[in-house]
């Protein structure tokens, strides 16, 4: 996965590529990985969760803030991340 | 002091390793009774930047044993425990069932803990400068990370415990584990050690303290050399070791194989300075062990040595075997087997007590390898270059001493 540093990727994209993250992670199939997935269902607790979190930071470049991790489904991080991007990005 | 009078045997009914001799029982007594060296060079990155370039690895890819999500939780230091923690349960022929978790447990010995885990951490914050390290850190570089992993793995509710006891580590794991099971604390119990401190700055830190042999240029395998004149240091090593315990009575009961009873267990602390060894505490430590299994010293017939290939070491513990066993000292027979495997630290007393094990089951005595020049103030039976075997091997010792002066001794003895 690269990130092109220049565009500021589009919420789909931060979905697909956080996907990935959480397939890669978790082996499982990325088909089973859905904006909609709540992530304690996809078996990641909440230690697995800051670490997709953490991977995320790393690969958008941006910090999240710990108050602002209240994360239920993909969909969730997903719009997290893409306003940070935004935000910290502008 | 003697058993309590309402003890426990306690037996050793599995045995697992990853070690530089080999990642299986079989390998390593092949290994180790044959004198073959597990010394090379070191493969890791960042070789170039060591004065030290040798080191005793063990070749053992975790990739290969666990699942990708387990595997990015574990230190390597985990890892590898855990790996022989399953292995000693097959060896061992053990079903535990819901009845068996809550009496047994894991007692490990480790020095430094997830070292890696640390190391990375540290130079994500101090060299990248990045603010805020992965969340899975303190949980993969606590010492106690690997015994709780294991507890986990097999959901031993029974007592959990981590030693660190720097070199002693792993001896002192197995001999409290095996009090407990002695003492009617549990039936079974898993102790062993874990080792995985090749990481850049832990081998630097080693490195400074000067204890680190110099590379044999003519055969870098020979570079580890107890007891010999020209001996130069210890070389550093990796892997873990796993013996599952037993009483004796819960062994026969289910139909174990039975590798060998521990019939003694003794600690002690030399209070004399925090590298150098005494003979007043390495020999306290032996009398410890053979009060223990109330055993007189001519019982002992071989002892696996700590034997680091030190100018210090070898000769206090030359000069403590006499101190205890008198002219005892000339007819039993000592080697070390870390000329071959190296120092494993915390992990060094659980593998020597494997191989300690093996040579009572077998009857046979591993080999001090590379010793051709012997040191005059070094006079035993070091056991110099090649296995010897004898009619019958009833009782051996393992010794383990410690930076910090904590020895632990263990005495193992042939099932009668």
């Amino acid at each position: 996965m690269t990130i092109n540093e220049k565009k500021i990727p589009s919420v789909e994209e931060v979905s697909n590529a956080l996907a990935k993250m959480i397939a890669d992670k978790m082996e499982i199939d990325i088909t089973t990985v859905l904006p909609e997935s709540n992530l304690q269902e996809l078996g990641l607790d909440s230690l697995d969760t800051f670490d997709i979190i953490f991977s995320a930071e790393d690969y958008f470049k941006i910090k999240v803030p710990n108050d602002q991790v209240k994360i239920t489904t993909l969909q969730d991080v997903a719009v997290l991340v893409h306003q940070l991007i935004l935000s910290q990005k502008s | 002091m003697a058993h309590l009078s309402n003890s426990q045997r306690v037996v050793i009914t599995g045995l697992s390793i990853v070690s530089p001799l080999g990642n299986t029982i079989a390998e390593l007594t092949r290994n180790v009774f044959s004198g073959v060296s597990g010394i090379k060079r070191l493969n890791m990155p960042f070789v170039d930047e060591m004065d030290c370039k040798i080191a005793a690895q063990a070749q053992f890819d975790p990739a290969n044993h666990f699942s990708k999500h387990t595997y990015s939780m574990l230190d390597r230091t985990s890892q590898i425990a855990l790996y022989t923690s399953v292995e000693a349960i097959k060896d061992a022929n053990l079903i535990i069932d819901d009845a068996m978790k809550p009496r047994m447990g894991i007692y490990l010995g480790t020095g430094m803990g997830g070292a890696q885990s640390i190391e990375d951490g540290y130079v994500r914050l101090y060299k990248e400068g990045a603010s805020r390290l992965k969340p899975f850190t303190v949980l993969m570089s606590m010492n106690n990370a690997a015994a709780s992993a294991i507890a986990l793995e097999h959901q031993l509710t029974g007592p959990n415990q981590t030693f660190s006891t720097a070199c002693s580590s792993s001896a002192v794991a197995i001999g409290e584990a095996s009090r407990l099971i002695r003492h009617g604390y549990a039936d079974v119990m898993l102790a062993g050690g874990t080792e995985a401190l090749l990481t850049f700055g832990t081998m630097k830190a080693w490195e400074a303290l000067r204890t680190l042999a110099e590379e044999d240029v003519d055969d870098i395998g020979a570079s580890c050399k107890p007891f010999s004149v020209d001996r130069t240091g210890l070389v550093l090593g990796e892997g873990s070791a796993m013996l599952v315990l037993e009483s004796y009575e819960h062994a026969v009961t289910r139909g174990a194989k039975i590798y060998a009873e521990i019939a003694g267990y003794g600690a002690a602390n030399d209070c004399n300075h925090i590298t150098q060894p005494s003979v007043s505490g390495q020999s306290a430590t032996m009398q410890a062990a053979l009060n223990d299994a109330d055993l007189s010293a001519n019982a002992i017939q071989y002892i696996n040595a700590h034997g680091t290939g030190t100018k210090l070491n070898d000769i206090t513990e030359t000069n403590s075997i006499k101190k205890v066993f008198g002219s005892h000292a000339y007819e039993l027979s000592v080697s070390s087997t870390k000329s071959m495997h190296g120092h494993l630290m915390g992990a060094a007393g659980a593998l020597e007590a494997v191989i300690t094990t093996l040579a009572v089951h077998s009857n046979t005595l591993p080999p001090t390898i590379n010793l051709a020049h012997p040191d005059l103030e070094c006079d035993l039976d070091y056991v110099p270059n090649h296995s010897k075997t004898l009619t019958k091997l009833e009782y051996a010792m393992s010794n383990s001493f410690a930076f910090g002066g904590t020895g632990a001794a263990l005495i193992l003895k042939k099932l009668n």
